[in-house]
């Protein structure tokens, strides 16, 4: 780190050493996001504030309150804690298409992403592999088996997605444990290819 | 927080303003205290809140949970702590610099682990 010779200022000469790496999780409405931000980590209570449409102002009666443009939105967000100043934060990305503003926000210095896939509605999550794709964010796809939903074949979903032939695409269950930390292994070892070199001894 | 309602409230944190001041600064930009002031009366109760918070160093987005208060409040009055040279905001370093054999290794290891 070179801040010191770069940078006039106290403020923006110090280095923590802290690293909190950012991981997305997204997919449709309804696939389990929530479920496994929580299945894996500490839920962290986070909202953020969204400037409320002409079309919602309209709606809503905001007569005399010049103030009242905003309106908050609940993130899910979970905290992995890896050691004192080393952290994974998950954030779910929001399923309804008015927030798609979020998303670039949330997509700014991401490590990756996790597409949750429900093969019954696959198509819901399309936006989101089209999203990483188009700026080159690494991404896999999960693949929420829930109860009673057939064995599904990852040859059969890639085409269907349409994805490149090096994209990781993995079965889990979100409510299990052990499944999301592969899922997430999976994530971080695909995403660090690029910037470590041969990754997979560590295995 | 439900509704727009205690936004009312929480924009009078801010001055009214909804977007900080000075360089903007990500999600998970870590923010670690520089110096508490002498006298804490002369701060609002969530400027000094943070300064506690941030004793250790904390990301922004883990900040405004503690603090619960939304994302672009807490922008705000984190932009206002580092104009007063209170707290320190780290520029965000690109996933490849940040991430190196030693860090991936931990992550790996943490992550089984749980």
């Amino acid at each position: 780190m070179d801040y010191a010779a770069s940078s006039p200022t106290v403020a923006e000469a110090t280095s923590s050493g802290a690293l909190a790496i950012k991981i997305l999780i997204a997919g449709g409405f309804g696939v389990g996001k929530t479920t496994m931000v929580g299945t894996i980590s500490e839920i962290r209570p986070l909202h953020t504030e969204e400037l409320m449409s002409e079309r919602s102002i309209g709606v809503d009666d905001t007569s005399g309150v010049e103030s009242k443009i905003t309106t908050t939105v609940a993130l899910d967000f979970g905290r992995i804690t890896i050691r004192e100043g080393l952290w994974l934060y998950l954030f779910g990305t929001p399923g309804q298409d008015r927030f798609w503003f979020m998303w670039d926000e949330l997509a700014v210095g991401a490590l990756g992403a996790v597409v949750l896939a429900d093969t019954r509605r696959l198509q819901d999550c399309f936006p989101a592999v089209d999203y990483f794709e188009q700026r080159g964010i690494p991404f896999i796809v999960a693949v929420n088996c829930f109860d009673g939903a057939r064995r599904h074949d990852p040859a059969k979903i890639r085409k269907a997605l349409g994805i490149a032939g090096q994209t990781p695409i993995v079965l889990c269950d979100v409510r299990e444990r052990e499944s999301v930390k592969q899922v997430l292994t999976t994530l971080v070892t695909y995403a660090v290819k690029g910037v470590i070199p041969d990754p997979y001894p560590a295995m | 927080m439900d509704g727009p309602g205690p936004l009312i409230r929480l924009f009078g944190l801010t001055g009214g303003r909804a977007r900080p001041v000075g360089k903007p600064f990500e999600l998970v930009a870590i923010v670690t205290t520089i110096r508490m002031p002498a006298e804490p009366t002369e701060l609002i109760p969530e400027h000094w809140s943070v300064l506690k918070i941030c004793r250790k160093p904390t990301p922004v987005a883990d900040v405004a949970s503690q603090l619960k208060l939304p994302l672009n409040i807490t922008r705000v009055i984190l932009s206002d702590l580092r104009r007063e040279g209170l707290v320190a905001i780290e520029r965000p370093r690109p996933v490849a610099q940040s991430i190196d054999e030693r860090i991936y290794r931990e992550v790996l290891h943490g992550l089984r682990s749980l």
